[in-house]
C-alpha cells in the first residue's frame, strides 16, 4: 500500500476544498429527514397550500415506520444514486483528461494505492452520507410513526451498503476504464436502467446484486428468504472486488492516456 | 565518465505508425543532453517512456546499471505544459509530490520551501496553483520535478511557453541544476541547446539520425567556408573583385570556400601578400546550430 496515506489525504483535501464531503451527505440528510416530515405531516400541509375545495376529505393509509424508511430508500435510489454516479464519475477520468494526473503517474505510486485512496473517499462520504440520512430518517420516524426493531435495521442498514460498495465499485471503475462522459452513461445504466430491468424481468430469478435494496427492505419487514439473499450479497461482494481490481488494471493501462 | 541511462532499441508503435523507431543512446552522469528534432519527431514519445507514461513496444531502458522495471524512483518529469490541482496551494502540492517520490515525510515540507524558493516561487508558496501565471506554473513544475533530487531530470519543452525573461530565468535554473543532475530535455528552441548542451540528439520522423556533442556535430557540419576580415567593406569588396576563387562579402568580412584544400590558403594569402589590401584576420565559419538542424532533418 506504498503512498496510500498521501493519495488519501489529497483525495481528502479535494472533497472538502470542493464540498463534496458536504453537499453530498447533506443530499441524503435532506431525503432522510422529509422522508418521515413529509408523510406525517402531508394531510396538513395538503390543507394549508393544496387550495382544496371546502369539505374535500383524504383518506391516507396507516404507514408503518418501516414503510417510511423504505420510502427514505426509494428516494435514495433514484435521486441519490445519481447524485452519486454523476459526482463521482469523473474521479479518475477527469484527471487523467485534464493532466493533473500526469504529475501523479510520473512517481512511484502503486496504482491499486490510488484507486483504494479513491474508493475510501467516495466509501467515506457515499456510505456516511447514507448512514448519517437514514439515521435522520430513523429518527424522525421513530418520533413520529413508531420504533423499528433494532436488529432489523441493522440488518437493512448493512444490507444498503453492501448494494452502496456495488454501486460506488460500478463508477470507480468506470472512471478508471473509460473517459468522464462514457463513464457517466455506463454508470447510470448499470445502476439505474439496469434496477429498472430487474425489478421488470426480475421474476424470472431470485440471486441478483440489483436486488439487494428489495432485501433490505424485506429485512426490515422481517419477511425474507435466507438462500438468495445470502447468495446476491455474496455474488455482490465478489463483484465489487473485481470491479475494484478492475479499476486498478485500467487506471494503470490507460495511464498513456493522461494528457501530457 | 559514468553512464546513468542507456536506452537500446527502443520503439513505439502505434498501429503500423512508429512514433519512435529504434532509438539507442546513452546518457553520462551530470551532462546535459538535448533532444532536437522538428515537431511529431517523438521527443515527447522519447520521454514519456522515461516517464513511464508510456510503455515501449520494443527495446529496453537501463537506469545506473539496473534493468529496473520501475524507474520512477530515479527520475523527475516537467512536461511542456504542467496541470496542476487548482485548488491545492504551491506548497502543499510540492510537499505533496515530495512525499509520493519517497521524501521522507518529516523532511517533505522543509524540501518543497527549499525547491520553491530555489525557482523562485518562496513568496507565492502559499498561493493557490489556480491563480498562476505560465511562467509561475514553469516554475512550480520544475519544483515538482526536483523536490525529491532526481538523479535524471526529463523537460518537455522547458521553456517553450515563456517570454524572453522567463526564458532566461529557467534556463539560469537549470544550469545550476547541471553541476548534479542529468537533464534531457527537449527543444526547438535551438539558442538554448547551444548554450546549455553536452550532447545533441536530432531526431526525426521517429528515428535518431544524428548524435554527438556540440563539437562533434559541428566539425562534421563544418562549413567549408573561411570568413577573411578586411578593415573595411571596399577593401572586402575589393578582394572579392580580385579573387579568381568562389567568394562573397558581407561589409568587411569575404567568404572563401575552401573545400578538399582547394583552393590551398597559402595560394589565398600569397595573392593578399602582392596586394595592397589589409587582411586582420582569418576564421573558419562555424555552422550555427539552426544550420544544421535544418541540413539534419532535410537530409535523407
Amino acid at each position: 500500500m506504498s503512498n496510500f496515506s498521501f493519495l488519501f489525504q489529497k483525495e481528502w483535501r479535494e472533497n472538502v476544498r470542493n464540498f463534496k464531503i458536504l453537499w453530498i451527505p447533506l443530499v441524503f440528510l435532506l431525503f432522510g429527514i422529509s422522508e418521515p416530515l413529509t408523510n406525517y405531516y402531508l394531510p396538513q400541509i395538503l390543507a394549508s397550500v393544496g387550495n382544496m375545495p371546502e369539505g374535500t376529505v383524504f383518506q391516507f393509509p396507516e404507514l408503518s415506520p418501516e414503510q417510511i424508511l423504505m420510502s427514505t430508500i426509494s428516494q435514495y435510489q433514484l435521486i441519490g444514486m445519481l447524485v452519486v454516479t454523476l459526482g463521482f464519475a469523473g474521479i479518475i477520468a477527469r484527471e487523467r483528461k485534464s493532466g493533473t494526473a500526469t504529475l501523479l503517474y510520473v512517481r512511484p505510486i502503486s496504482y491499486f494505492s490510488y484507486v483504494n485512496s479513491k474508493l475510501l473517499v467516495m466509501i467515506t462520504i457515499v456510505i456516511g452520507g447514507v448512514i448519517v440520512g437514514i439515521l435522520a430518517s430513523l429518527y424522525y420516524t421513530n418520533i413520529l410513526f413508531g420504533a423499528v426493531d433494532i436488529g432489523a435495521f441493522f440488518g437493512f442498514l448493512g444490507t444498503y451498503i453492501a448494494w452502496l460498495l456495488f454501486v460506488i465499485s460500478i463508477v470507480l471503475f468506470s472512471s478508471a476504464a473509460f473517459t468522464t462522459g462514457i463513464a457517466s452513461t455506463v454508470s447510470v445504466v448499470f445502476v439505474l436502467f439496469a434496477q429498472i430491468i430487474d425489478a421488470l424481468l426480475g421474476t424470472y430469478w431470485t440471486i441478483s446484486p440489483w436486488k439487494l435494496p428489495m432485501y433490505a427492505g424485506q429485512i426490515l419487514n422481517g419477511n425474507f428468504d435466507m438462500t438468495p439473499f445470502v447468495w446476491s450479497i455474496m455474488i455482490t461482494l465478489i463483484a465489487s472486488i473485481v470491479l475494484i481490481a478492475g479499476a486498478g488494471y485500467f487506471a494503470k493501462r490507460n495511464v498513456s492516456k493522461a494528457k501530457i | 565518465m559514468k553512464t546513468l541511462l542507456y536506452m537500446q532499441g527502443l520503439t513505439k508503435e502505434y498501429g503500423k505508425e512508429k512514433a519512435v523507431d529504434n532509438i539507442t543512446f546513452s546518457l553520462n552522469k551530470n551532462t546535459s543532453t538535448a533532444l532536437i528534432g522538428p515537431n511529431g519527431a517523438g521527443k515527447t514519445t522519447t520521454l514519456s517512456m522515461l516517464a513511464g507514461l508510456l510503455k515501449q513496444t520494443t527495446g529496453s531502458i537501463v537506469m545506473d546499471g539496473e534493468d529496473t522495471k520501475d524507474i520512477r524512483k530515479m527520475i523527475g518529469f516537467l512536461p511542456q505544459y504542467p496541470q496542476f490541482y487548482t485548488w491545492l496551494t504551491a506548497l502543499e502540492f510540492t510537499e505533496m509530490v515530495a512525499k509520493l517520490s519517497g521524501v521522507e515525510p518529516k523532511m517533505a515540507k522543509l524540501e518543497a520551501e527549499k525547491t520553491l524558493e530555489f525557482v523562485g516561487l518562496g513568496s507565492a508558496k502559499n498561493k493557490k496553483t489556480g491563480t498562476f501565471s505560465g511562467g509561475m506554473k514553469q516554475r512550480l513544475g520544475l519544483a515538482q520535478a526536483i523536490v525529491h533530487k532526481p538523479a535524471l531530470l526529463l523537460l518537455d519543452e522547458p521553456v517553450s511557453a515563456l517570454d524572453p525573461i522567463g526564458r532566461r530565468e529557467i534556463m539560469n535554473l537549470l544550469k545550476e541544476l547541471q553541476a548534479n543532475t542529468t537533464i534531457l530535455y527537449s527543444t526547438h528552441i535551438l539558442n538554448d541547446a547551444e548554450e546549455m548542451t553536452d550532447q545533441l540528439l536530432f531526431l526525426r520522423k521517429g528515428k535518431l539520425v544524428e548524435q554527438g556533442s556540440m563539437r562533434e556535430v559541428r566539425e562534421k557540419y563544418a562549413n567549408p567556408l573561411y570568413k577573411m576580415y578586411f578593415s573595411s567593406s571596399e577593401e572586402a569588396a575589393l578582394f572579392v573583385e580580385m579573387s579568381p576563387w568562389p567568394t562573397r562579402q558581407e561589409g568587411p568580412v569575404a567568404f572563401i570556400s575552401i573545400e578538399d584544400g582547394k583552393p590551398k590558403m597559402q595560394e589565398v594569402l600569397l595573392k593578399l601578400a602582392n596586394s595592397n589590401l589589409s587582411l586582420s584576420k582569418v576564421e573558419r565559419a562555424t555552422a550555427s546550430l539552426e544550420e544544421i538542424f535544418l541540413q539534419v532533418v532535410n537530409k535523407g
